[in-house]
């Protein structure tokens, strides 16, 4: 007769077996510990980092890499499907997009699209994997099960970024050289309206209405309001050199912008549609998401080789995590 | 008809993979130099931008604008190529500035894919770099950092205009740079 009593406060498990199995009764209680670990932990943040071929696994509970993934084929984009499970990366030089399992953190299969494929995206549930095709001017829907194309859908010249409405009924995409934001409508898989936007649009996001969407311009240094229900832009709003993606975060009360050649983040307050501040990060900053928890903004420094970590609140930089050479993270790299 | 549809959505997807500036992927090169001089010292000899001087492998500056932002340089190098350069942010109290080259004459011709391709005086494009300096006591850390594409930019480069070949023509460039500044600056 054993007495086995094991507790484990870091994931909260409390293991209290009474067993003759003695030995054997420990090894499955560690085993649930360690399985458990994983699913009480905070969200991850996954971040391309396009010149080492690899993806960073941030623990955001703890600010740490936890883990590397290899992923051939310069990887850039990134979308975190909605139950954490899978991760899909766009790597333009492997023509298509790898899917990585979270749990394995490795690889598990790899998908071939087009030539040109950078902005990637995924259902509000899971469901499908939109991919844009810098080249070919599409975007291709692809069932997530079975990794089949359903539909390539037609849309502006040089399609980047990519969201999904909240209520998985519309996709956003921007199209650089066009211009302009196409609306897709994903019940029939096609282009509903189209929107002028400022000149070379390229990271997107949306609110949680999903009533305005807000596009950042390369080129123009700015950054389009669209209304989406009539696909209108309502104002524009200056940030700085070459931005490049955006996202909102303290109850849609907040638009950060990341500023590639000024090294910096755009605070935007959203009631008056000013900047109400800026932020230093690293060089070349791209990739930028809201923690789940909507006040920690995550920013990928691609020159840098490290991820700021803003607080939306007080607007400082509140740790910065070394990831790999050329971090990215285009798109939404944060699971919920 | 049929056949104009077709050689006109040929001509369209040529214009797009050029005009998109995509395919490749986006290359960095940083150096990093500690100098024994003061970082005044070091700031006087390459605060302006329309004297770069300091950099052996380049003859001659020609500037319109004076160091602030809008301004453009043409640096002649030693071969007779140049490159114009646009000033894109300047602070004097950080000691730093950045810039970006908007033009380059080409340095030589070669044919790849069955088509001529102009070499750029630096195998680059869409190239940004920044200069800043740190002081450190005495000394002075001086950063130097760029970032561009390749210059060919679609898929398959010939070895004159690949990611190696532009990597080995920054990190030149700005080697070069930096030793020379350390020598003047420690003169």
């Amino acid at each position: 007769m054993f007495l086995v009593n094991y507790r484990l406060t870091s994931s909260q498990l409390v293991c209290g077996i009474h067993t003759i199995l003695g030995d054997k009764a420990v090894a499955i209680c560690i085993a649930t510990a360690f399985l458990s670990a994983p699913l009480a932990a905070q969200p991850f943040a996954y971040i391309s980092n396009q010149l080492d071929d690899s993806v960073s696994v941030i623990d955001t509970a703890t600010g740490t890499v936890v883990d590397t993934i290899a992923v051939a084929g310069k990887p850039a984009g990134v979308a975190v499907a909605p139950d954490g499970s899978k991760v899909y990366v766009s790597t333009p030089e492997a023509k298509g997009f790898a899917v990585v399992d979270t749990k394995k953190r490795e690889v598990i299969a790899t998908v071939i699209v087009n030539d040109g494929v950078l902005g990637i995206a995924v259902g509000a549930e899971g469901e499908r994997i939109y991919v844009a095709d810098w080249y070919e001017n599409t975007v291709s829907v692809i069932d997530a099960k079975s990794l089949q194309l359903i539909k390539t859908i037609a849309v502006g010249e040089s399609p980047s970024g990519l969201i999904v409405s909240p209520d998985n009924r519309w996709l956003y995409v921007a199209n650089r050289i066009s211009n302009s934001v196409s609306k897709i409508d994903l019940n029939t898989l096609t282009v509903k309206k189209t929107a002028p936007v400022g000149t070379h649009p390229f990271g997107l996001t949306i609110d949680a209405r999903g009533e305005r969407i807000y596009v950042v311009n390369v080129k123009s240094d700015d950054v389009t309001v669209v209304e989406t229900a009539r696909m209108q832009p309502i104002a524009t709003i200056k940030v700085h050199m070459l931005p490049y993606a955006t996202t909102l975060a303290l109850n849609d009360s907040r638009l950060l912008v990341t500023n590639q050649n000024d090294g910096s983040v755009s605070v935007i307050d959203i009631e008056t549609l000013k900047e109400i501040a800026l932020i230093t990060v690293g060089d070349k900053p791209e990739g930028i998401n809201t923690h789940p928890d909507d006040r920690h903004v995550y920013v990928a420094n691609w020159f840098d080789s490290n991820v700021s970590v803003i607080d939306a609140r007080t607007l400082k930089v509140i740790a910065t995590i070394e990831t790999g050479e050329g971090s990215r993270a285009f798109g939404q790299f944060i699971g919920k | 008809m049929k056949k104009i549809a077709v050689f006109v959505s040929v001509l369209l997807f040529l214009f797009t993979s050029i005009a998109s500036a995509h395919g490749p992927v986006r290359q960095k090169t940083a150096e990093k130099i500690t100098i024994n001089a003061p970082a005044a010292k070091v700031w006087a000899l390459i605060k302006d931008f329309g004297d770069m001087s300091w950099h052996p492998d380049i003859v001659n500056t020609s500037i319109q604008g004076g160091n602030t932002k809008g301004a453009t340089r043409v640096l002649t190098l030693k071969d007779g190529n140049t490159i114009t350069e646009e000033l894109k942010k300047y602070d004097d109290k950080k000691l730093s500035y950045a810039y970006k080259i908007t033009e380059m004459s080409s340095s030589k011709k070669i044919t790849h894919a069955g088509a001529e391709e102009e070499v750029p005086a630096l195998p680059v494009t869409d190239y940004s770099a920044s200069i800043d300096l740190t002081e450190k006591g005495d000394s002075t850390e001086v950063d130097w950092k760029a970032a561009y594409y390749r210059a060919y930019m679609n898929n398959n480069p010939p070895e004159e205009m690949n990611d190696e070949a532009a990597n080995n023509a920054v990190k030149a460039v700005l080697e070069t740079g930096l030793i020379n500044l350390k020598a003047l600056a420690e003169k």
